[in-house]
C-alpha cells in the first residue's frame, strides 16, 4: 500500500542550505508548511511499500564525524524528517574520539546515540558485548523493508561482509572507500612507466621518479602509528604476500610473511619517501601529493576530491589511479573501509524502528544519489555504497574529471580486490591493531628491526589475549 | 648602564621572537589561502586574505556559537571558582584553620587525580544525574580541577602580604570580612588577576572532558576546531583562523589582567617596615 | 585569649568549608571508582573475562616492559620540563622587570604560547613547523646550514621535541606567576641590602629567591601535575610515537583504557600515576615550609 503524497501546503517556502547540528524545535503544524517543498521530491521514497510514518514523533540522535560525506547527508535530512515525521539530531564528534564516545554510550546501556558512524573493525567488539542489533531482523521484516525497492544485495558485498560477524550483518554501509595506487601520470608517462603490477614494480617505479633534490620523492605510505593509520595499509601487503592472521585458531602476527611485508614497507619508505612520512597520516600524504612532491602513494580513492581541489592542488590533470599491485600469487588486496550505521540495542522498540527507517533511508540508492551527483551543496560524495551507482552514467560524469582511470580502478578494486579477512577480525581488534601499528612504526623509524618489532608485538598480543 | 640596558633589550626581543614565533606563524597561516599554506619554501610574503576568518565566523561551520559556548563554560567556571577559592585561600594562608596542613595538602592532592582515570566515572555520574551535555555538568567537573589550583595559587600570593596590614585593619575594629575585602584583596590584585587568567585559560583549552561530557548544546571551541580537521584533509588556513579566533577572548582577558599584575612595580607597599 | 581565637577558627572554617565540601563531594566517588576498577578485570573487548582480579593488574605492571619504559620517559619528561619552565620563567620575569621600554609588548608576547590550545599547538608543531622538508623549522635549519633533522620521526629527537613543545607552551605560566610574585615583593628590603653593599647576584640569591620560595614550590607542584597529565599536545604531535618513544604514563593509561579498552589495567596504571604524583608532591610540599 503506497502512500499518496500530501497536498503541498500553501505558505512559506524555505530553502535550507546546510544544517550542521541542532535542528529547530518543531511543532506538529508548522513542519508541514516548512517542508512543503520537500514533499514533492519524496515520490521516489514513497514508491516503497513501507509505511515511512510508522515511527513518527520519535527523536533520534546520530553521531558522525566532521566530514564532507556526512555533511551531504545532513543537508538532505530535512527530506527524511518530512517523509517520516522522525526528528534527527546529529552530533559531530572528532574522529579520534567517536569510537570511544560511542562505546561509552553503548557499554553503559545508554541511549544517547541511536546510531553512529561505526568502524567496521569494531563490530566483533560490539557483538560480543551484545551492544547492537542484528540487521537481518529488520531487513527481513516486510513492514520495515521493501526488499525489491531497497535492494540490500546491491550494496557492496565486501563492505557488508566486513560489517558482519559470523555471517550476520550488524551495520549497514553508508560511505566507504577502497585503496588504490595514486600516481603522477605525467611523471610516469615521461619515463615510459606503467603503474606497478607487482610489489617489485612499485620499488622500480619509485626509484625511477625519485628526485629529492627537485623535491619529488618516489613513493609514500602512511607511517603514523594507529590501527586506522599505518595498520590500514600494511595488511594489504601482508595478505598479498599470502599471510594469514590466525594460525591454528590463535593470532599470529610475526609469521614470515608478516616480517617480509614489514621489510618491504620499511624498505620502500626508507629509500623513496620523505623522512617526514613516519608521522604522516593520509591527509598529510594527500597534501604532499597535491603539492607535487610525491610520485606515488597508495591510499583511499576518495582522496581524489582533495587532490582535485583547485584551491590547493598543483597536480590537476596529472593524476592517475591503479589497483593495488599483486603479490607473488597474483592476489591484489585493497583495504575495506566503510562507515556503517548499527542500531543501538538498548533503545526502545519504537526507537529502533525509527533508527532503522533512518538507516534504510540513508543507505538507499536514492539518498546515495541525492548526496552525490544530485547534491545541491558543494560536496558531492564519491564513496557510494552500491555498485550499481558506481557503474551509472551520472556517477561517471561526476567522477570523470578526477584523474585517469579513477572509475575503472575503483570499480575493479571493489569487485575483485576486497578481502574480508584482510585485517584480523576479533573483538580485541582495538588493542591488537594498536600494538601492530606501534611495531610498524618502530620498524619504520629504525628503533627496531622488523622481525624484532613484530616478535615483541606478538608477545604483547599473546599476553593481551590470555584468558 | 646604557650598554647593559641595550643588551638586555636585545636579549628580551630575541627571546620574545622565539617565543611568539609559532603563534605568529599561525597568525600568518590564517591569513593565507590554502594554496599558500602548503608552499615550500614557506612563504612570508603572500597575498593576505580575510576569507578564512569570514568562513569560520560566518560560514556554514561557523564557530561563533562555539565561542559563546566556551565563554559560558569558562566564565562560569572562573566565577564560581574564585567565589569559593578566595575565602578558602585566605583561611588557609592567614587564619587559624584547624588541621591546616592536612586540609591544605588534601586540597592540593585532589588535583592529582589523573584526568584519564576520571573520564569514565564522571561520565557515568553526570549521566546518572542527567547532566551530560549541560553547562552545569561540565562546569562542575571543571571546578574539581580549577578549585585546588586556584586555592593554592592564591595562597602563595596571600602569604606575601605583610601581617601588619591586616592587624592594622583589625585594630581599626574593621572586622575580619572587611579586613579581607578592603585590605587583603586589593593588595593581592596581581595574584588574583593571574589566577583568574589561568583558571579561565585552563577551562578554555580543555579538550578531553569537553568532548566526552559535552555534546550539541555544550560544544566548546576546542571541540569545534576539529570541524576543520576532517577525515579527508586538514584545512590548515581555516584551522589556524579558528585557533586565532579561539585565542582572542583569552588574550583580551589577559590584557585586562596584565594591568593589575604589575601594579606593584610602581605602587609601594607599606611604608617603613615590611619584613615578614 | 581563647575567645578571639575561637572566633577566628570558626571564621576560618566558614570560609574554607564550602570549597572543601565541594571537593570532597566531587572527587571521592570518582576516586573510589578508579580504585575499584583497578582491582577488576574489565576488558571491553573480552567481556567474558570480567570479574574481580585483586592485585593482578598491579602485578602485571611489574612484567610490563612498556610500563617501565613509560615510567622512565615520564620522569625525564616531567623533570626536564618543570625545571626548564621554572628557570626560564623566572629569568623572563626578572628580565621583563628590568626592561622598561616595551614592557607591555613583552608581557603580551610572553603569554602567547599558553593561549594557544594544546591540541592545535601539537598539530601546528607537527605539520607546519617540525616536519622535515615541509616545515618551517627544517627550512630554517637548512638555511642556517645546520642540516635537516626529523624532529618528530627520530625517537630521541621526538622526546626532545615534545619536551620543547611542552616547555614552550607552559613556561608563560611560571613567568606570569613569578612576575606577579616579584612585583608584590616589598621594595625596601632591597634598600637594606644595597646599604650592605650586596651586589645584584647576591641580592637575588639571598633575598629574592628565598622570598620567592613558596611561590616557586607551588609553581613546581602545579607544573608537575600538568606535565604528568599532559595529553593533548603530545597526542596530536606524535600520538606517543614514534613507536613508544614519547609515550608518557598518562598517554599509556589513555591507550590502555580507551584504545585497547582494557579498563581494569588502565585504571591500575592511572592509580600508579596518582600515587607517584602524590608522593612527589608531598615531598615538595614539605620543602615549602622549610625555614
Amino acid at each position: 500500500m503506497s502512500k499518496k503524497p500530501d497536498a503541498p501546503a500553501s505558505g512559506a517556502r524555505r530553502r535550507i542550505v546546510q544544517g550542521a547540528l541542532a535542528l529547530p524545535a518543531l511543532t506538529a503544524a508548522p513542519w508541514v508548511l516548512r517542508y512543503a517543498h520537500a514533499q514533492g521530491d519524496l515520490g521516489a521514497y514513497q514508491s516503497a511499500k513501507v509505511d515511512w510514518r510508522q515511527a513518527q514523533g520519535e527523536q533520534i540522535t546520530v553521531a558522525v564525524i566532521p566530514a564532507g560525506y556526512f555533511d551531504a547527508l545532513i543537508a538532505v535530512t530535512p527530506e527524511f524528517e518530512a517523509l517520516t515525521g522522525i526528528k534527527v539530531r546529529y552530533e559531530k564528534v572528532p574522529p579520534g574520539q567517536i569510537r570511544q564516545k560511542a562505546i561509552l554510550d553503548l557499554s553503559s546501556k545508554g541511549t544517547t546515540y541511536a546510531t553512529h558512524a561505526a568502524d567496521p573493525m569494531y563490530y566483533d567488539l560490539y557483538v560480543s558485548n551484545k551492544w547492537v542489533e542484528p540487521i537481518d531482523k529488520y531487513l527481513g521484516d516486510a513492514k520495515l523493508t521493501d526488499a525489491a525497492w531497497y535492494k540490500p544485495d546491491d550494496m557492496i558485498p565486501a563492505w557488508r561482509g566486513a560489517n558482519s560477524v559470523k555471517g550476520r550483518l550488524y551495520g549497514v554501509p553508508f560511505d566507504g572507500e577502497s585503496t588504490l595506487q595514486i600516481y603522477r601520470k605525467d611523471l610516469y608517462d615521461a619515463k615510459g612507466l606503467k603503474p606497478a603490477e607487482t610489489l617489485d614494480d612499485v620499488m622500480k617505479n619509485a626509484k625511477a621518479v625519485h628526485d629529492p633534490d627537485s623535491r619529488v620523492w618516489g613513493a609514500a605510505l602512511r607511517g603514523f602509528k594507529g590501527a586506522g593509520q599505518n595498520m590500514y595499509i600494511y595488511p594489504s601487503i601482508f595478505r598479498a604476500l599470502g599471510g594469514e592472521w590466525f594460525r591454528g585458531g590463535s593470532f599470529n602476527g610475526n609469521s614470515k610473511e608478516a616480517v617480509a611485508a614489514l621489510e618491504w614497507y620499511v624498505e620502500l619508505l626508507s629509500k623513496y619517501a620523505p623522512p617526514a612520512v613516519r608521522n604522516w597520516n593520509w591527509p598529510d600524504l594527500a597534501d604532499a601529493f597535491s603539492q607535487g612532491t610525491l610520485g606515488l602513494y597508495i591510499d583511499a580513492n576518495t582522496s581524489a576530491s582533495v587532490l582535485n581541489n583547485a584551491e590547493r592542488s598543483k597536480v590537476l590533470g596529472k593524476i592517475g589511479y591503479a589497483r593495488w599491485p599483486k603479490g607473488p600469487s597474483g592476489k591484489r588486496v585493497s583495504s575495506i573501509w566503510n562507515w556503517g550505521f548499527p542500531i543501538n540495542a538498548a533503545l526502545s522498540d519504537k526507537a529502533k524502528r525509527a533508527t532503522w527507517l533512518f538507516i534504510s533511508w540513508a543507505t538507499s540508492a536514492e539518498t546515495q544519489a541525492r548526496t552525490s551527483w544530485k547534491a545541491k551543496g558543494p560536496v558531492k560524495r564519491l564513496g557510494l555504497n552500491r555498485l550499481s551507482l558506481w557503474e551509472s552514467k551520472d556517477f561517471a560524469t561526476l567522477a570523470g574529471g578526477l584523474g585517469s582511470n579513477f572509475l575503472q580502478a575503483s570499480i575493479d578494486s571493489m569487485r575483485q580486490d576486497l578481502d574480508v579477512e584482510w585485517r584480523p577480525r576479533m573483538p580485541q581488534w582495538p588493542a591488537v591493531g594498536e600494538t601492530m601499528a606501534t611495531a610498524i612504526q618502530a620498524a619504520l623509524v629504525g628503533q627496531q628491526k622488523p622481525k624484532e618489532a613484530l616478535d615483541e608485538a606478538q608477545g604483547r598480543i599473546a599476553q593481551i589475549l590470555k584468558s | 648602564m646604557k650598554l647593559r640596558n641595550a643588551v638586555l633589550l636585545v636579549a628580551a626581543v630575541l627571546m620574545m621572537f622565539v617565543w611568539a614565533f609559532p603563534v605568529v606563524w599561525g597568525l600568518l597561516t590564517s591569513l593565507k589561502t590554502e594554496r599558500d599554506v602548503l608552499a615550500y619554501p614557506p612563504s612570508v610574503v603572500f597575498e593576505p586574505t580575510l576569507g578564512n576568518y569570514a568562513d569560520i565566523l560566518f560560514g556554514a561551520t561557523s564557530i561563533l556559537p562555539n565561542l559563546v559556548s566556551s565563554v559560558i563554560v569558562s566564565g562560569l567556571t572562573t566565577a564560581v571558582t574564585m567565589l569559593f577559592a578566595i575565602p578558602a585561600a585566605y583561611a588557609l594562608s592567614r587564619l587559624e584553620l584547624p588541621f591546616k596542613r592536612g586540609a591544605g595538602f588534601y586540597v592540593l592532592a585532589t588535583q592529582m587525580l589523573p584526568p584519564v582515570g576520571l573520564v569514565i566515572p564522571y561520565f557515568l555520574i553526570l549521566r546518572g544525574m542527567g547532566w551530560t551535555d549541560t553547562y552545569q555538568g561540565l562546569v562542575l567537573v571543571y571546578l574539581t580541577f580549577a578549585l585546588p589550583f586556584a586555592i593554592w595559587l592564591l595562597v602563595s600570593y596571600f602569604e606575601e602580604i605583610p601581617r601588619e596590614m591586616e592587624e592594622a585593619a583589625l585594630l581599626d575594629r574593621a572586622g575580619r570580612l572587611r579586613a579581607l575585602w578592603y585590605v587583603i584583596l586589593p593588595q593581592a590584585k596581581g595574584g588574583i588577576a593571574v589566577t583568574v587568567i589561568f583558571v579561565f585559560l585552563n577551562s578554555w583549552n580543555e579538550f578531553l572532558f569537553a568532548v566526552v561530557l559535552g555534546g550539541n548544546t555544550v560544544r566548546t571551541v576546542t571541540v569545534a576546531m576539529f570541524n576543520f580537521i576532517s577525515l579527508e584533509q586538514t584545512q590548515w588556513a581555516r584551522l589556524a583562523a579558528a585557533a586565532m579566533a579561539g585565542m582572542a577572548p583569552v588574550i583580551v582577558l589577559g590584557l585586562i589582567a596584565q594591568k593589575h599584575i604589575v601594579k606593584g612595580l610602581t605602587v609601594g607597599a607599606v611604608k617603613g617596615g615590611g619584613r615578614r | 585569649m581563647t575567645n578571639p581565637r575561637k572566633g577566628e577558627r570558626r571564621f576560618a572554617l566558614a570560609l574554607f568549608l564550602p570549597a572543601l565540601l565541594l571537593l570532597v563531594a566531587t572527587t571521592t566517588l570518582p576516586l573510589v571508582y578508579l580504585l575499584w576498577t583497578s582491582v577488576q578485570r574489565i576488558d571491553l573487548s573480552m567481556p567474558w573475562l570480567t570479574g574481580f582480579a585483586g592485585l593482578a593488574n598491579y602485578a602485571q605492571l611489574g612484567g610490563d616492559a612498556r610500563f617501565w619504559s613509560s615510567l622512565g620517559l615520564t620522569f625525564i619528561y616531567t623533570a626536564t620540563t618543570v625545571v626548564l619552565q621554572v628557570v626560564v620563567g623566572l629569568a623572563l620575569a626578572l628580565l621583563v622587570m628590568q626592561v622598561r621600554v616595551g614592557q607591555g609588548l613583552l608581557r603580551i608576547a610572553a603569554i602567547l604560547p599558553i593561549v594557544l590550545a594544546p591540541v592545535v599547538a601539537g598539530l601546528f608543531w607537527r605539520s607546519l613547523v617540525l616536519a622535515p622538508d615541509f616545515g618551517v623549522m627544517d627550512f630554517l635549519t637548512r638555511a642556517l646550514g645546520l642540516g635537516s633533522y626529523n624532529w618528530l620521526g627520530d625517537p630521541q629527537l621526538a622526546l626532545l621535541s615534545v619536551i620543547a613543545i611542552h616547555t614552550w607552551q607552559w613556561t608563560p605560566f611560571a613567568f606570569l606567576v613569578l612576575l606577579a610574585s616579584l612585583a608584590a615583593l616589598p621594595p625596601d628590603i632591597y634598600e637594606a641590602a644595597r646599604l650592605d653593599r650586596a651586589g645584584p647576584w647576591q641580592r637575588f640569591w639571598h633575598i629574592t629567591l628565598p622570598m620567592l620560595r613558596p611561590a616557586i614550590v607551588i609553581v613546581v607542584i602545579l607544573r608537575m601535575v600538568t606535565a604528568l597529565s599532559a595529553f593533548a599536545a603530545i597526542f596530536a604531535a606524535t600520538g606517543g610515537g614514534p613507536g613508544t618513544a614519547t609515550e608518557i604514563l598518562n598517554l599509556y593509561a589513555y591507550r590502555l583504557s580507551f584504545t585497547e579498552l582494557n579498563l581494569g589495567y588502565g585504571a591500575a596504571v592511572a592509580t600508579v600515576l596518582l600515587v607517584i604524583t602524590l608522593t612527589v608532591s608531598f615531598g615538595l610540599f614539605a620543602l615549602r615550609r622549610g625555614r
